[in-house]
């Protein structure tokens, strides 16, 4: 009798938070991927292959190296699925986060020393769209162009240059000509901007 | 490169871009553990770089998806952390209000209830013992749910007002989190002689203990309910219990072994000092 009045305390499904419809979905996904499920770990690579190794690929640019660091990443979202917190942010960000750093550590890493900074000094700024023959178009994506494009050049080259080219940002202020201070800034205020242009919640 | 605290903010970009080196990301990562408003940019500002991540998506290698499919049959998968469960309980408000409702109709007694999950019986109020199957224990769930309730309560409230409450309503949810994650946490519970109940989730560690408190009877709009630490020098006041609802959550800072915690009925605007008796007090055993 007394039992009708005792609430059933389990752990319960996460809480999907504000999120996007589709990324209720895969923060769904993931927390069936946690429980060693296949076929909803199939349809993460589905929803997140593409992106995964897009961004690998721009930072790190040689094909065989990309994919074995995409496959990595790909193997920890399996493995690590459990560790997803929707509370903190969509599962997109959460693996696309894993990817970019994972890549940014392999760059750093091997470009440890002068020898970078000797590199990053002689190349040109170098345009971020040559590896389109592979890029698909989704909406979002385009729609994440067109915001990079509404910004000022220097916030857009700071964060193609920090993101895409994989550099630190007092590299880009190298790269760039400007001050640690400023590049800083434009990185942040950039960012904000393309935040509020393409609706993301916070 | 060594950063000032005050400029550790314009850092949430470059942070959110991986655009840090290892030292000063170090640095920053410690700095956003006690930066609620920088959680809450970084946060955003990672959603917007996965979007850049998505404006360059490219068709992998044909092969890539068999070797990553086959490599999972080879992984083990890592458990979960035992703080992500909490929190994860932590937000479970619904379950909140249905714990809430059961301490307000509370018959069973302590010591009694079985574990929904485990089958074993975990005491309840006890002061010893808990070490770490607290963390297991359906009941803390419940109280750091409750807890939650009120946390989510107070920041619905806050939508109206201005982001600087906004801003230390959420800095105050993150020191309630902060204990309530706190690897000695313990609670302890008791009825009170007004009805409903209070519950406290003390950190020694810390010094410091979150207190809740539910189904607790309706006062005339002159009279509230004041929480206080207790010790053997006087006592001091922890704050009022919302009025509305009667659930609420409080942080009582530099508590020590000794100190109770204690609920008054005191005229509304809340006293200096305690002017009735308590209608409960938990004893903290650190």
């Amino acid at each position: 009798m007394q039992d009708m009045n005792r609430p059933e305390i389990r752990v319960a499904q996460p809480d999907p938070g504000p999120v996007a419809g589709e990324d209720q979905d895969l923060a769904f996904l993931l927390a069936q991927v946690a429980r060693g499920d296949h076929q909803a770990f199939e349809a993460v690579y589905g929803q997140l292959a593409g992106p995964v190794y897009g961004v690998v690929r721009q930072v790190l640019r040689d094909p065989a190296q990309s994919e074995e660091v995409a496959q990595e990443v790909l193997l920890e979202v399996w493995r690590s699925a459990s560790r997803f917190d929707p509370a903190r942010g969509s599962g997109v960000a959460w693996v696309l986060t894993m990817a970019h750093r994972r890549a940014v550590d392999r760059v750093r890493s091997e470009n440890a020393g002068s020898r970078r900074e000797q590199k990053v000094a002689s190349e040109a700024v170098t345009e971020y769209d040559d590896v389109a023959d592979t890029v698909e178009t989704s909406l979002e994506g385009q729609r994440a162009r067109r915001c990079l494009d509404s910004l000022t050049d220097l916030q857009g080259e700071s964060i193609k240059l920090a993101y895409y080219g994989g550099y630190s940002y007092p590299e880009v202020a190298q790269l760039l000509g400007v001050a640690l201070g400023t590049v800083k800034t434009r990185i942040r205020d950039g960012l904000i901007r393309m935040r509020d242009c393409m609706g993301v919640m916070a | 490169m060594k950063t000032s605290p005050d400029n550790m903010h314009v850092l949430t970009g470059s942070y959110a871009l991986d655009a840090l080196d290892v030292q000063e990301r170090t640095e920053f990562e410690r700095h956003l553990q006690h930066c609620p408003s920088c959680q809450a940019e970084v946060r955003g500002l990672r959603e917007t770089a996965a979007r850049l991540a998505i404006a360059r998506s490219a068709r992998p290698p044909a092969q890539m998806e068999q070797r990553v499919l086959a490599a999972t049959y080879r992984t083990r998968q890592l458990p979960p952390l035992p703080s992500q469960r909490l929190r994860r309980d932590l937000r479970q408000t619904r379950l909140a209000r249905l714990f809430v409702g059961w301490l307000a109709t509370d018959q069973p007694r302590p010591d009694s209830r079985p574990d929904h999950r485990t089958g074993r019986r975990s005491g309840r109020g006890r002061r010893n013992g808990w070490s770490n199957s607290w963390l297991r224990s359906p009941w803390l769930a419940g109280a750091v749910a409750a807890a939650s309730v009120a946390v989510a309560v107070g920041l619905g409230i806050t939508q109206v007002s201005t982001q600087h409450q906004l801003d230390s309503a959420q800095a105050r949810s993150a020191a309630i989190a902060k204990v309530l994650d706190a690897p000695d946490a313990r609670i302890e519970a008791t009825q009170t002689t007004a009805g409903g109940a209070m519950t406290v989730v003390v950190s020694a560690l810390q010094r410091e203990a979150v207190v809740t408190a539910s189904g607790m009877p309706s006062l005339s709009s002159s009279r509230v309910y004041q929480v206080w630490v207790m010790s053997s020098s006087g006592a001091r006041s922890v704050g009022l219990l919302s009025s509305t609802d009667h659930i609420g959550e409080l942080l009582a800072s530099g508590v020590q072994s000794g100190d109770k915690i204690g609920i008054t009925v005191e005229p509304s605007g809340g006293s200096t000092r305690p002017t009735t008796t308590p209608v409960a007090t938990v004893p903290l055993t650190t």
